[in-house]
């Protein structure tokens, strides 16, 4: 009779337990679908325009050749402003970083201790650009969405050393890359907005317009990718310290 | 000038009167709502000198102004607990909106070589605090090490640290300093924290300055009302005086909110000056129409009016002058403010007691004449001290001169030994926590006070850098200068770090390469413009003393006049230097203006009582006030600065009405062909009365000054109430004694 009785309750606590179960993963499954998207081609090459706009709405512009293999291998290789062509920086597996300036005729490594530092005089911190997985970094969860197109995920780092207080982070529910990421810092305070935009090109989605506006400073990153090309079985050898010099 | 005609007028029209003086008070008094409080010294210093038009140039682009420190003083920095509490104001501070940037030792960027390269990162990691004594030690050296952190960061003592916040532009600075120490205080951290820089000083003395103002003007107001109770002994002898005055104070005020003009330091005590003066025209009013009222019953305040039109008249006119001689030659905008708006009050004071008063006095005279029949009865004053006091003008009147001489003598040799300061420092009072962190600041962080070299010329250019570097290290040589920064230090600590040479490369494509590192930076645009075309020094003054700031600046200029080329064009500025002109200028504005109110008076007095010699002899008694004046303060050593320079014209301006009073008496009689005794008695009789009820309310109204939290205002109260007594006493004694042995075979 008893055993009767509790069924239903049984029932309705199981079932909110496994919906709850479920919205964990599915959280997760999106956050990792997300990482999918943006790591999904081999590699890709192309111009990057940098166009940063500080408060009182001067822009500097400057552009480089990027390649980059998988999420961890990216060499940018600056063409303008003039002064500064030829300057080539090489991110390696494991945060390693080297920067090339002709002029001093080497390479040095440049070890990052803080990568919430501002990524050469952009919006985007070095932590913004690392490229290192969201889902391995932050614990998403689903708040409500009033985009019925979309999901909206509250990501809280695993790790209290991050930048970041928490990323409120918009992803289309199609395609499941990132519209619009809210960046929060210490005392949640919202820091910094990154909308972005973006394309298909062949099989792959690709932003190909990102937007990083810092609250505070009022200055704003727009990065452009030029020319985009993907898969083009670039060498491993182009991301060695020797290669930088060229 | 038809006195009568004008007096049954004013009487004739008292409703009309009334009714205007009423609407003008509201419409002021709802105006007081926008004036508000600017206590920036640095907005105040004029274009016109060089100096200060560079240092506001510079504040202003390389946003100079806008950084507030916080510090953390305790027995020592390096200990764990110590680095979480610089990480919690740091935090704390980095959230208040309106603050763009913190830097403090738990988050500042370090980069420095390293064997492989350059190491890019936080000199702390704040996630992982060093908490053994190894670890604290590579954190000293590496302070020690680093002249960015070294005395900037971290006293040399390892006792105090600062937080080093910048504002944002046109950030509210009052709510931010606000917001920076309740915030702060929340924390209820262990060690000593103290607040200076620019936001926070001009904040705290904003604070000082509403202070005063609450606590200081209605003490004011009920001792000035418990002296005229003292005298009068009536209702209107006390409201009609302070209502004139509370009038004026609300009409210059509300003018001054109208046209967009803030408070300063020195325009705080508005109020209270027109308060001890203002109420002095109405109580020669209240006084005559007192004197009358004893002797006639029918138009008495118009004939009262008729008596007293001229003297107040000129007793107006001489305070404003004493007051508008501020504008030539004073240095700092905030003191030519104050003499434009404390005459503007004077004035109203002046039409409100010749005008407002007795028409309130003729609306209310029933009531006003019972009381007057109740008051007849001979006067403490007359009885007990002024008729002795002629006795013993007449009798001892070559001992009397003798005294005032040997005063004077005295004094003169007190003047020589008169000290200037325009230090700041002066403004709070000793263990007051503002004065407490700029001595912290001076002694274990280089001074306050900031000095910028100003280059023009291509920023990346080797040469350009280069004569920054040589500029530094010259500059270092002086006592007074600690450390500095520049961009060419910047760029020579980089290229250290990539080449192991701490120098400026001589190639102007790696400086264009290692500014890839910095682009972007924040600090940047402390150190150059956008362009690239200027570029500034940044250094601390520790040395409040004059002589020292004389000094380098005459060192730094020789350096430049041999330096600066077309190719890079330097200059310096900064307060010592701003100081220096200060310091001169109160020398030549208190020159000029006692020169300019001196002659003014003179000329005024003398031709609105047809009489220059009267004008000279009006002036003794204020002469001798101003030598005894400048006496007292070489003698008890109190420094000329930036409030007591306004002395001298006040004193002059309020303190020569006595002569006047007494002057313009004794040419009354004399035309009446009294004798020279009678015409002598007689003034120090009728007006004596008035100015020794018009000094004791005048000094006592400034005394009030002694209980501001300001250094320089409670001297500025002394002093003027020295200068009252001085020159009422020489209008009663000196004055007299003169005509009697000019006039002695009249």
């Amino acid at each position: 009779m008893l055993k009767n009785l509790l069924k239903p309750f049984v029932f309705i606590a199981f079932t909110i337990l496994s919906i709850s179960h479920l919205n964990a993963q599915d959280a997760n499954t999106v956050l990792q679908n997300v990482d999918k998207i943006m790591s999904a081609p081999k590699d890709k090459q192309g111009t990057v325009q940098i166009i940063v706009t500080d408060k009182s709405g001067d822009e500097t512009v400057r552009e480089a050749e990027l390649k980059q293999k998988g999420m961890d291998k990216k060499l940018y290789r600056y063409t303008k402003p003039e002064n500064k062509a030829g300057i080539a920086t090489l991110s390696l597996p494991d945060d390693k970083m080297w920067l090339y300036m002709p002029s001093f005729g080497k390479a040095v490594k440049i070890s990052l201790l803080s990568k919430s530092q501002a990524f050469t005089g952009t919006d985007f911190s070095y932590e913004d650009m690392s490229g290192i997985p969201y889902s391995s970094r932050y614990t998403p969860e689903f708040l409500k969405s009033l985009d019925p197109k979309a999901y909206l995920l509250e990501l809280t780092p695993k790790d209290k050393s991050m930048e970041y207080s928490k990323i409120i982070m918009t992803v289309d529910k199609a395609n499941n890359y990132p519209m619009v990421m809210e960046f929060y810092y210490k005392g949640d305070e919202i820091r910094k907005v990154a909308t972005y935009k973006y394309l298909k090109s062949g099989k792959y989605w690709y932003a190909q317009e990102v937007t990083m506006k810092d609250i505070k400073k009022e200055s704003s990153t727009k990065i452009v990718m030029l020319d985009l090309k993907f898969d083009q079985g670039i060498s491993d050898d182009i991301f060695t310290v020797e290669n930088l010099k060229q | 000038m038809n006195t009568t005609k004008i007096s049954d007028s004013i009487v004739a029209l008292r409703w009309p009167i009334i009714i205007i003086v009423t609407i003008c008070t509201l419409f002021f008094g709802y105006h007081l709502k926008s004036l508000k409080i600017d206590a920036d010294i640095l907005s105040s210093l004029p274009d016109t000198d060089p100096n200060a038009l560079l240092l506001k140039i510079i504040s202003k682009n390389f946003g100079g102004n806008n950084i507030g420190v916080v510090i953390l003083e305790t027995d020592n920095i390096y200990q764990t607990k110590v680095l979480e509490d610089i990480r919690s104001i740091t935090d704390t501070l980095s959230v208040i909106d309106g603050i763009s940037s913190v830097s403090s030792l738990t988050n500042i960027i370090n980069i420095k070589g390293s064997e492989y390269g350059i190491e890019i990162g936080r000199l702390v990691d704040e996630n992982n605090f060093p908490n053994s004594p190894e670890a604290f030690e590579l954190l000293r050296n590496n302070v020690m090490s680093n002249a960015m952190y070294k005395g900037s960061i971290v006293s040399e003592d390892e006792t105090s640290s600062l937080i080093i916040f910048n504002l944002e532009d046109g950030a509210n600075v009052n709510d931010i300093a606000e917001n920076v120490i309740s915030n702060v205080s929340n924390l209820k951290l262990s060690e000593n924290i103290y607040y200076t820089g620019s936001p926070m000083l001009v904040t705290s003395i904003s604070d000082l300055m509403k202070r005063d103002f609450v606590l200081l003007l209605p003490i004011a107001f009920l001792v000035i009302g418990f002296i005229l109770f003292l005298s009068f002994r009536t209702i209107n002898g006390v409201i009609l005086p302070l209502l004139t005055a509370v009038i004026s104070i609300v009409w210059s005020l509300g003018i001054m909110g109208l046209m967009g003009y803030s408070m300063s330091m020195i325009s705080n005590n508005i109020p209270i000056i027109l308060l001890a003066i203002g109420s002095a025209y109405a109580i020669h009013v209240v006084n005559r129409i007192n004197i009358i009222s004893k002797t006639e019953n029918q138009d008495v305040v118009s004939k009262a009016l008729a008596y007293v039109l001229i003297p107040v008249i000129l007793a107006a006119i001489t305070t404003m002058i004493g007051f508008v001689s501020f504008v030539f030659g004073a240095y700092l905008q905030m003191i030519v403010d104050f003499g434009i708006f404390t005459s503007l009050g004077t004035l109203f004071a002046c039409l409100l007691s010749l005008f407002f008063v007795p028409a309130i006095m003729e609306v209310f005279k029933s009531k006003k004449e019972k009381d007057i029949s109740r008051a007849e009865r001979p006067s403490f004053l007359s009885n007990n001290v002024l008729k002795p006091l002629n006795t013993i003008l007449f009798k001892y009147p070559k001992l009397i001169l003798s005294i005032w001489l040997v005063l004077i003598v005295i004094s003169i040799f007190g003047v020589f030994s008169i000290k200037r300061s325009v230090n700041i420092q002066e403004y709070f009072k000793e263990g007051n926590p503002t004065r407490q962190a700029e001595k912290i600041m001076v002694d274990k962080f280089g001074g306050t006070k900031p000095v910028f070299v100003y280059f023009e010329g291509d920023m990346q250019d080797p040469e350009v850098l280069k004569k920054m570097i040589e500029t530094s290290e010259y500059m270092e040589q002086s006592p007074d200068i600690y450390t500095s920064m520049s961009i060419a230090h910047l760029i020579s600590e980089l290229n250290f770090a990539i080449t192991g040479n701490r120098k400026v490369p001589d190639d102007a494509e790696q400086i264009q390469q290692l500014w890839f590192l910095l682009d972007g930076n924040e600090i940047m645009s402390r150190f150059v413009n956008k362009d690239l075309t200027e570029g500034i020094i940044i250094t601390k003054f520790k040395s409040p003393d004059n002589d020292s700031k004389k000094e380098f600046a005459k060192y730094m200029n020789a350096f430049i006049e041999s330096n600066s080329t077309e190719n890079c064009k330097i200059q310096i500025t900064g307060m010592p230097f701003v100081d220096i002109t200060m310091d001169q200028s109160l020398i030549n504005s208190q020159i000029g203006s006692i020169s300019i109110a001196i002659i003014f008076m003179i000329f005024i007095v003398g031709l609105i009582l047809r009489s220059f010699l009267s004008g000279i002899y009006a002036s003794i008694p204020i002469i001798a006030t101003i030598i005894i004046l400048f006496g007292v303060m070489g003698i008890t050593g109190i420094s000329l600065n930036i409030a007591t320079v306004l002395v001298a014209s006040v004193a002059l301006g309020i303190g020569i009405d006595y002569s006047i009073h007494i002057i313009s008496h004794y040419n009354h009689s004399i035309k009446s062909n009294k004798c020279l005794k009678e015409a002598i008695t007689e003034a120090i009789t009728v007006s004596g009365s008035a100015i020794i009820i018009n000094v004791v309310a005048v000094s006592v109204g400034f005394m009030v000054l002694m209980f501001s939290v300001m250094v320089p205002l409670q001297y500025f109260g002394i002093l003027i109430a020295l200068s009252m007594i001085s020159s009422g006493l020489g209008a009663l004694t000196l004055l007299p004694v003169i005509l009697i042995l000019l006039n002695k075979n009249k």
